[in-house]
């Protein structure tokens, strides 16, 4: 497994804000490879576009990556680092977060890209599409040209370009070259005209037109890796269909990778090589789109695929998944799998923070009293840059059940995460259990 | 609409606006209690004097008649005489008028070549020393009567320390500028001196108002999404931050400088009035305190007229700035 | 009107915000200045001593020049000499050129400028609002009308049409017996109020269009809302739908704008006082414009009204970002001044 070009570790960002500290992205770790897209899934709030800016390291303030890596292979970064910190070099991959500000910034664009939700806003209205996107094609042909300045903050361009730039609409910082690059790449993108196009302001283009804009600045850079932050979600759904697919036809052209993060499963299902399930800010389940589609183990997993088999009633649920949004909160989270609350089978087990367990292909391995200690131990410790997947299957789930089967005589009573009734766990008696639940379903 | 268009709409609009102003202006003595003639005769004057005086003046025709007779001259430039002096009103404001104009560049200029890095800096160093600096400065400048600090400074830099006049203007600009061409660069050097302090007093608000706008503007603009796309894409801090959210910043402070524009008139007058400056300022309060209609009513117009002119120049460059203005 | 949600919104900004207790803190302290004045004013503020003129605060002493006529060499001459002046207890701020007491005249100057600008901002929100919240409703040739009148009074700046027509009009004033001096409990001091009542009028006729451009803002996007429409196709009247929908919906703003104003209007009505406009002869711009004349002996005589006014400025400027961050009504800071 060497295939990668990124490898994700351990990644946790909070912000710190007045009500409290959030905890957004939590501990996360994944691999993308080589020309692949991998998705991550999740409702809105699940730490899924957090994870997206922490990778471009483009988290503001109050919000800080506080811990993690993100491995990136770059022979010749390696080679450059290799001596003056060895930390930050592995093999082929260095850690994007312990290289310097500069380097970290020079690698926008040519190591990652990426394309936001809303392109309308994405963009800003007071420049044409056609300059904007030059810009970030300028910005490596200065880089090529100039390796060291690119790290600086100015970048060869100074204070009076500075204030004339700001005052009137000049192109000194774009070349022509660079402007007539960023025509080519809105033809490649499948613009009409756009040479006429590209001399137009934001406000002039139709929200398809402008997405298929921002992929071409996200192009410009040549990147290894596009993150596609919700690329579709602001679209009608016709055009949606035409930028996925138009993601697709590049991704294979250019041999990127694409790390595309949505909640529309439909979107995950259509494009992505593997799949990751955010909840909470934790990935609850990953694994090939066929195991985590065919064969999902997380109850959280199963209610987004519509399928959660209900014990005693055989018809599948169709319902979303009951209960809120988890709160994100440090003060509110609790020691516990962060969906027990809304999780239809959890156990007493669930009560303490579950690790990552592979799923052994078709059935969960493991019986009821297995040692979980030993597993947490095993599993919780971070895998730093080397490799995972310890018996030889990707399918993971941060869930009991992929070690053992659900076991109502261990349930939690119900309503034992309501406020009111918070106490002690006692014994699960599942017919009490059933009854209120029945009730919420009508 | 093409810019040359929209500037040509606007102008027109200009046009309808200064002929209100003139109306008003125009009213404005039919109701003022107090008969100007009082004002112009001698204290003895008889009846029969007085009638002559209000005939050769046009005071006793018809309100419409003397309207339009006054539009008339308006139009060829003759705004009357002075009840006072006699001399051609319109000669005696535009004699005054370069002493304000200086003035206002002047402070304008400074204010703005502050204003904006001060307030850039202050919005990229959020919550860090230069920031509470700037934001202390903002508040008090914004606060502070203008005629006070003017007086302040005199206190200080004249009085105690005497490194600026206290008051007065000795040449004007293009008459230093003419010294300069004679290769005598003092000429400069006393203008400097002596426009110093007014300058500084009438600019301060501006400088405190442009550095709240810009930052709160800045900090707005940081914000926003196409910000940290820019950033994605790789530019460089400087680039995102000048070119891109700087740009964006500007357009509602452009807005808010026209519509302060008259303050800034307001502040030159006061500001006039504290170091006996010899412009528009004084020149209307003197009249107006004399009863001086002819150049009561020139100054309101000029003021007025440069008021909506700028106002068009403060559009056009809106416009220019801001791709997005829908010309309706 | 105030829904427990702005409350909240005021309290949170209120806990985070140093600076808006600070400013809070400022207003009451001028405001009780104001209504107590004659409780803390240890002088009458314009009771003239002249043997005790231009003395300086407690901490300094200056020099003046005394003219006196002095025998000299057996004749009679006209002698300038210097005088050591020091600080008096019963002065502690001064006094000005008359004598009279720096510090009793900045507590009554106090009342002048809340008066101007509490009321003059009254007066103007009412114009403006009924104007702005008029047209901003019926829209078409009302709103046209008000905004190209709006356009023309925009154009001359409030400073000097408020010295034209204050200048022209004449300053009026009213006289409203002081309720703490007609109570007996400090009869020593000015028994009347004086309201300068040309210059609140003044002030608000120069400032009523900022109010009315707001209002006819509000007005304008509230009037195409659902509620607006079914209350129309009920048969509510006009006016009633303006006061019931439209007027609560444009409060915040107004609120805010109106703030920012009545520290602009102090800041106007110092202007004219200074430039001797306002009639008033208890005023911070009016001591002002006399300390002009003696910077150069008594420096207090000009600066300490001065500070007076930023102060209270300040203040309100302070409560007017606390409450334009809480609140977030959408319009730009900085309204009119």
């Amino acid at each position: 497994m060497t295939d990668e070009i990124l490898r994700v570790r351990g990644l946790s960002t909070r912000f710190f804000t007045e009500e409290g500290q959030v905890n957004a992205v939590e501990d996360v770790s994944f691999d993308v490879r080589n020309g692949e897209i991998y998705g991550i899934v999740g409702e809105s709030g699940s730490g899924k576009s957090v994870t997206a800016l922490s990778l471009i390291d483009l988290v503001d303030s109050p919000g800080r990556i506080t811990a993690g890596e993100v491995w990136y292979r770059n022979a010749d970064l390696a080679g450059e680092f290799r001596e003056t910190r060895p930390e930050a070099v592995d093999g082929e991959f260095v850690d994007v977060r312990r290289l310097p500000e500069g380097v970290r910034r020079s690698l926008r664009g040519p190591a990652f890209s990426t394309v936001f939700q809303d392109p309308m806003s994405s963009l800003n209205p007071s420049l044409t599409v056609g300059e904007q996107i030059a810009e970030a094609v300028e910005v490596q042909r200065r880089a090529r040209a100039n390796p060291r300045r690119t790290r600086s903050r100015t970048q060869g361009y100074g204070l009076s370009n500075l204030i004339v730039d700001s005052v009137l609409p000049s192109r000194s910082y774009v070349s022509e070259e660079s402007s007539e690059r960023a025509v080519e790449l809105l033809e490649q993108v499948g613009i009409p005209d756009p040479a006429e196009r590209a001399e137009e302001y934001p406000h002039q283009f139709s929200g398809g037109m402008l997405q298929r804009a921002m992929i071409a600045q996200a192009l410009a850079g040549e990147p290894d890796v596009l993150v596609a932050d919700e690329p579709t979600t602001a679209l009608d759904v016709t055009i949606q269909a035409q930028i996925l697919t138009l993601l697709r036809d590049l991704q294979e052209r250019e041999g990127m990778s694409v790390v595309m993060i949505t909640h529309d499963l439909g979107v995950i299902a259509r494009m992505c090589d593997r799949v990751g399930v955010m909840y909470a800010g934790e990935i609850v389940e990953s694994g090939t789109l066929a195991d985590v589609f065919e064969n999902p183990v997380h109850p959280y997993t199963r209610g987004l695929l519509g399928s959660i088999p209900d014990l005693e009633d055989p018809a599948p649920r169709l319902q979303p998944i009951e209960g809120n949004v988890p709160s994100l909160l440090d003060s509110e989270m609790g020691d516990r799998c962060y969906f027990a609350d809304r999780c239809p089978m959890a156990m007493e087990d669930c009560l303490t923070r579950i690790p990552e367990f592979a799923v052994s292909a078709g059935e969960p391995q493991g019986g009821v009293g297995s040692d979980l200690d030993g597993v947490d131990d095993a599993a919780g410790g971070g895998n730093g840059g080397a490799e995972r997947g310890d018996d030889g299957t990707e399918h993971r789930a941060r869930c009991v059940l992929a070690e053992r089967e659900y076991d109502p005589e261990r349930a939690l009573p119900d309503g034992y995460f309501d406020p009111e009734s918070a106490g002690p766990p006692r014994s699960a008696d599942p017919e009490r259990r059933r009854e209120p639940e029945v009730n919420a379903d009508d | 609409m093409s810019l040359g268009r929209f500037i040509l709409k606007r102008a027109l609009q200009g046009v309808f606006v200064i002929w209100g102003v003139v109306t008003v202006v125009f009213l404005l003595r039919f109701v003022t209690p107090g008969d100007p003639i009082t004002f112009i005769a001698p204290l003895d004057a008889s009846p029969a004097l007085r009638q002559r005086i209000a005939a050769e003046l046009g005071l006793n025709k018809p309100l419409y008649v003397q309207y339009f007779d006054y539009l008339a001259e308006l139009v060829r430039g003759d705004m009357g005489y002075s009840y006072i002096s006699g001399t051609e009103a319109s000669a005696r404001i535009f004699a005054r008028l370069p002493a304000t104009v200086e003035l206002a560049v002047v402070a304008t200029l400074v204010a703005v070549a502050l204003s904006i890095p001060l307030g850039v800096v202050s919005a990229t160093r959020r919550h860090e020393p230069a920031d509470y600096a700037a934001t202390t400065f903002s508040l008090a400048g914004i606060s502070t009567p203008n005629f006070w600090l003017g007086i302040m400074l005199v206190l200080v830099l004249s009085v105690q320390f005497d490194l600026f006049p206290t008051s007065r203007r000795a040449l004007g600009f293009v008459d230093a500028l003419g010294y300069l061409a004679q290769g005598n660069p003092n000429g400069l050097i006393v203008w400097a001196k002596y426009i110093t302090l007014p300058a500084i007093t009438l600019g301060t608000y501006f400088t405190a108002l442009i550095t709240r706008l810009t930052r709160s503007g800045m900090l707005d603009e940081l914000g926003k999404s196409y910000v940290r796309a820019t950033r994605a894409k790789g530019l460089p801090e400087s680039l995102v931050r000048y070119k891109h959210a700087l740009r964006n910043t500007l357009i509602p402070v452009i807005t808010v400088l026209g519509l302060q524009l008259g303050s800034l008139i307001g502040g030159a007058v006061i500001t006039e009035a504290v170091f006996a400056w010899p412009g528009l300022g004084t020149l209307v309060i003197n009249s107006i305190n004399a009863r001086d209609w002819p150049l009561i009513q020139g100054c309101l117009i000029v003021i007025g007229t440069s008021f909506v002119v700028v106002n068009i120049a403060v559009d056009a460059l809106y416009a220019y700035v801001n791709p997005r203005v829908v010309y309706d | 009107m105030v829904s427990p949600r702005t409350v909240r919104n005021l309290k949170r900004e209120l806990g985070r915000s140093a600076l808006a207790k600070v400013g809070i803190a400022l207003v009451v302290a001028v405001l009780l200045v104001a209504v107590l004045a004659p409780v803390l004013a240890p002088h009458h503020p314009l009771k003239q001593n002249l043997g005790e003129s231009q003395l300086p605060p407690l901490g300094f002493s200056a020099v003046t020049n005394e003219t006196t006529s002095e025998m000299v060499n057996g004749s009679i001459e006209v002698v300038q000499r210097e005088r050591q002046v020091d600080a008096s207890l019963s002065h502690p701020l001064g006094t000005d050129s008359l004598g009279r007491d720096m510090l009793s005249r900045i507590i009554y100057g106090a009342r002048t400028s809340l008066l101007v600008g509490l009321l003059g901002t009254t007066l103007a929100v009412l114009i403006g609002v009924t104007v702005g919240l008029t047209a901003g409703y019926y829209g078409g040739k009302v709103d046209d009308g008000l905004m190209r009148v709006s356009d023309v009074m925009l154009a001359f700046p409030s400073l000097v049409l408020a010295i034209a027509l204050i200048g022209l009009l004449g300053g009026a004033s009213l006289r409203i017996p002081d309720p703490i001096v007609a109570a007996g409990v400090e009869p020593g001091m000015p028994p009347n109020i004086v309201l300068p009542g040309t210059v609140i009028v003044v002030v608000a006729l120069v400032n009523w269009v900022w109010f009315a451009r707001v209002a006819r803002g509000e007005a304008l996007s509230v009037r195409s809302e659902e509620y607006v429409k079914a209350a129309r196709a009920l048969g509510a009247s006009d006016a009633s739908i303006i006061l019931r929908h439209v007027l609560p919906n444009s409060l915040t703003p107004i609120l805010v704008l109106a703030t920012i104003q009545i520290a602009a209007i102090i800041l106007l009505e110092s202007s004219l006082a200074y430039l001797g406009f306002s009639g008033a002869n208890l005023s911070w711009g009016f001591d002002i414009a006399q300390g002009r004349q003696y910077l150069s002996t008594s420096w207090w005589i000009a600066s300490l009204p001065g500070l007076a006014i930023v102060l209270a400025v300040v203040g309100i400027n302070l409560v007017g970002d606390w409450l334009r961050d809480a609140l977030d009504p959408g319009i730009e800071g900085e309204g009119g001044v």
